[in-house]
């Protein structure tokens, strides 16, 4: 899809998922630091969805199914920020951090299925 | 089973707090990404395979469902929680059979073919853990 930057936010989701799981692990409850840590992946991820959907929509790019791509693009910036304030909401335990885990893998997955999608049309 | 609707100490607990936000994160995601696919399916591709594609809307309600009744409290989201996940539990054994015996009929395209095998086996391990936690946060 856009190549290098894929692999960045693999590695980033990957990493937030884990830290999700510590914090949940110490007994923490997710507070400014995991907020930062979604900050910077969503940032990632909207400069993802703006390159891809430009290059779709207006750069000329085919997909065989953009109607899913699409979909996904907003999946993938969606789920996130959803789930943070899910996360955040509940004040008392430690389970906050395990709820942002569950968000960044959904958030992989979907830009998994978005760089399959992608290379079904540019093999 | 008794109906929880004696009072005192031993009231049930809420289903949405602890490790059941955590439940509630992913039924969410199942219930999106379920509905969004079977949405995308019947709206570009319906005549293909029509059967596997209202079960896969069929699923994405019975997701949505589920999260409504766990992210509720009182005895009435509690009930509504106890038959989707019921439910989920049901579809997802007799779509992974069927499809394990017979691929033919079905394509591998719903959440439950081959009992989740597209989706880590998850939606096999969801309908356990969502019965196993309503039991658990029920009371007495």
């Amino acid at each position: 899809m856009i190549g290098a930057l894929v692999i960045v936010v693999y590695v980033a989701t990957g990493l937030l998922a884990l830290y999700g799981l510590v914090r949940t692990a110490q007994g923490r409850h997710p507070g400014r630091d995991i907020r930062i840590g979604v900050g910077i992946v969503e940032a990632l991820l909207v400069v993802q969805a703006v390159i891809a959907a430009y290059r779709v929509l207006g750069g000329g790019v085919t997909l065989p199914e953009q109607g899913t791509f699409l979909i996904y693009l907003v999946v993938s910036i969606c789920v996130l920020p959803i789930g943070m304030q899910f996360a955040v909401t509940e004040p008392t335990t430690r389970w906050g951090g395990a709820v942002v885990t569950v968000a960044a893998i959904g958030t992989g997955v979907a830009v998994w299925r978005l760089a399959e999608l992608w290379a079904a049309a540019n093999v | 089973m008794s109906d929880p609707s004696s009072r005192a100490d031993h009231a049930p607990r809420p289903t949405s707090s602890g490790p059941g936000r955590v439940l509630i994160a992913v039924y969410a995601i199942f219930a999106l990404s379920a509905t969004a696919r079977a949405a995308v399916q019947i709206a570009t591709k319906f005549s293909e395979a029509p059967v596997a594609y209202l079960l896969s809307a069929f699923a994405g309600v019975v997701y949505i469902l589920a999260t409504i009744g766990l992210a509720g409290s009182g005895p009435g989201r509690r009930r509504l929680a106890w038959v989707a996940v019921g439910i989920e539990l049901v579809g997802v054994l007799a779509v992974g059979t069927l499809t394990a015996l017979d691929t033919a009929d079905f394509p591998s395209d719903t959440v439950w073919s081959l009992y989740g095998r597209g989706y880590g086996f998850v939606p096999l391990v969801l309908p356990l853990v969502g019965l196993w936690w309503l039991r658990r946060t029920r009371g007495r």
